[in-house]
């Protein structure tokens, strides 16, 4: 795959890889040479370099390898503070960062999460940038 | 190749100051010119480090600095890397030492980080992270290094008390620096009862928004000799950056740190068993943990142990001092500024100006600067005052 007739269907662009998460499908790169996971799917692979990079679908499940809780939001999501928030470690592979739709103190390292996704709110609409604006959003929930 | 050395150093207080960015510059500069022929007579080119724009709505501060230094018509830049920006500044100043461009660079750093409040600083902070995927999730700075904290205590034998006890070695150092923000000592209930800013990770765990300059005059060493300075030299330079996003890196192996590190004692000659004291990036407590097994100085899982003395640390470990300014934690970490005040530092500690603050013997230092969370980027200086091996 070459990346230099790249548009915003590719999937490897920001714009293809959230239409696709708009639509539930979660959309991983993995080197063709290394098989390294990139999430957000990308045109090179930062393990080995190679630019054989396929888009496979990823898992939407995958386990918590840690996790936090913001007490001290940006401006932008004051509102929601305190929120939980973990680096997942999907069933394929790949790492994400993301809210998890729990309390704090209700979630342990290991623990079950799915990946969910939902449209943004109007506040979040409020703060994003003109080419963000129907992004969807990713959440954690606990399984 | 010429070999660069530090001439001289300044910087401005830190901390809520009532001065913009580009008048804490100016008392910075006046402070490592004090004595020396003025800027226009001896810098040929400027690199300034600056993490935001959104502080001052201010770019252009290689231009405008330039400017306030009296230096009209040289080749001067602003360098971007968040909280890395200073020390990237002070290696472009090396390279042109070292390849014969220049005679003397000025390596300088500025933030005015107070202007906005503290959600300005977190808003602008937050710009460092990825924003497709990060940014959009409400993360923060000090929830970052909290995931990465959360994962070190975790997989190693450390605990919460272990990570206070970092802050509180940190604030008795820089009890002994007159420039720190922090200059006061603190006990460990103090920190593990302060308020939670993102778990495990509490207000005394973080590293102050404050303002700040500094300077750092980097010259040839017959240069530095022709004018009469104390001299220190900067015989190794390294620089990694790594995925953005921290979920995609290993998240207590800091690979770009390593890496940073291993790449300036190779060129220095050394190992890190030569290190005397080193400035680490311990914009968290945990930092200071991470970086210390990423620099070499101790055996995985047991960085946590800096703040007790070397002889009962883990075997392994060497005997290095690690951030005897009070580190970023209570020295202050005015972001652009940073890695330069950790070139103060040092310059300070190897030519006998560190007062009762000082390390005794220490000979050999290892800076270590990072943007972003964790090593995004990460630059290590080795500076020395010994013969070159
Ligand atoms: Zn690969």
């Amino acid at each position: 795959m070459t990346a230099g007739n790249l548009d915003a269907t590719d999937s490897r662009t920001l714009p293809g890889f959230f239409d696709a998460l708009a639509d539930g499908d979660l959309l991983g790169g993995v080197c063709a040479d290394c098989e390294q996971v990139l999430l957000p799917p990308r045109p090179a692979c930062y393990a080995c370099g190679s630019r054989a990079v396929d888009v496979e679908p990823q898992s939407r499940e995958g386990r918590v390898f840690s996790y936090t809780e913001v007490h001290t939001p940006p401006p932008a999501f004051a509102a929601d503070a305190p929120y939980t928030v973990a680096v997942v470690e999907l069933t394929d592979g790949g790492r994400l960062l993301g809210r998890v739709a729990a309390d704090y103190a209700d979630v342990a390292i290991g623990d079950s999460v799915e990946l969910t996704v939902r449209e943004p709110t109007a506040a979040e609409r409020e703060v994003a940038l003109d080419y963000e604006t129907d992004w969807p959003v990713h959440i954690f929930e606990l399984r | 190749m010429p070999e660069p050395v530090i001439a001289s150093v300044g910087a401005s207080s830190l901390g809520r100051t009532d001065l913009p960015g580009r008048d804490l510059f100016s008392v910075a500069l006046a402070e490592a010119f004090d004595g020396l022929p003025d800027p226009a007579e001896l810098v040929e080119a400027m690199y300034v480090g600056n993490q935001s724009e959104s502080y001052e709505h201010q770019i252009m501060y290689g231009t405008l600095l330039a400017e306030w230094a009296g230096l009209r018509h040289v080749p001067a830049e602003r360098v971007e890397g968040c909280a890395a920006a200073g020390a990237l500044a002070l290696r472009h100043a090396v390279k042109d030492v070292r390849n014969g461009e220049h005679e003397a660079v000025l390596a300088c750093g500025v933030e005015k980080m107070t202007s906005a409040g503290t959600s300005g600083a977190t808003d602008a902070l937050s710009a460092a992270f990825d924003r497709a995927l990060e940014q959009r999730s409400g993360i923060t700075a000090p929830s970052q290094y909290a995931l990465l904290a959360k994962r070190y205590l975790h997989e190693t034998d450390a605990t919460e008390r272990d990570l206070a006890e970092i802050a509180v070695k940190n604030h008795a150092n820089a009890a002994r620096n007159p420039r720190a923000q922090f200059p006061k000592e603190i006990d460990v209930a103090t920190v593990l009862e302060s308020a939670p800013i993102a778990p495990p990770l509490k207000l005394y765990d973080c590293a102050p928004v404050g303002d700040g300059a500094a300077v750092v005059l980097v010259t040839t060493a017959e240069l530095a000799a022709d004018l009469d300075c104390p001299q220190v030299r900067i015989a190794g330079t390294g620089a990694s950056a790594n995925n953005i996003a921290v979920a995609e890196r290993d998240m207590t192996d800091i690979a770009g740190a390593r890496i940073a590190a291993e790449t300036a004692y190779e060129e220095a000659g050394i190992d890190a068993a030569a290190v005397d004291i080193a400035e680490v990036h311990d914009a968290f407590t945990v930092c200071e943990a991470l970086l210390a097994e990423a620099a070499g100085f101790a055996p995985a899982g047991t960085g946590y142990q800096s703040y007790q003395a070397p002889a009962e640390r883990a075997d392994g470990w060497t005997d290095v001092q690690l951030s005897p300014s009070g580190g970023l934690k209570a020295r202050g970490h005015p972001i652009g500024a940073t890695g330069l005040l950790q070139a103060l530092e040092a310059y300070e500690q190897l030519t006998g100006g560190a007062g009762d603050r000082a390390v005794e013997g220490a000979e050999t230092a290892l800076l270590l600067n990072e943007g972003g969370v964790a090593d995004a980027v990460t630059v290590g200086h080795v500076l020395t005052t010994a013969e070159a091996p």
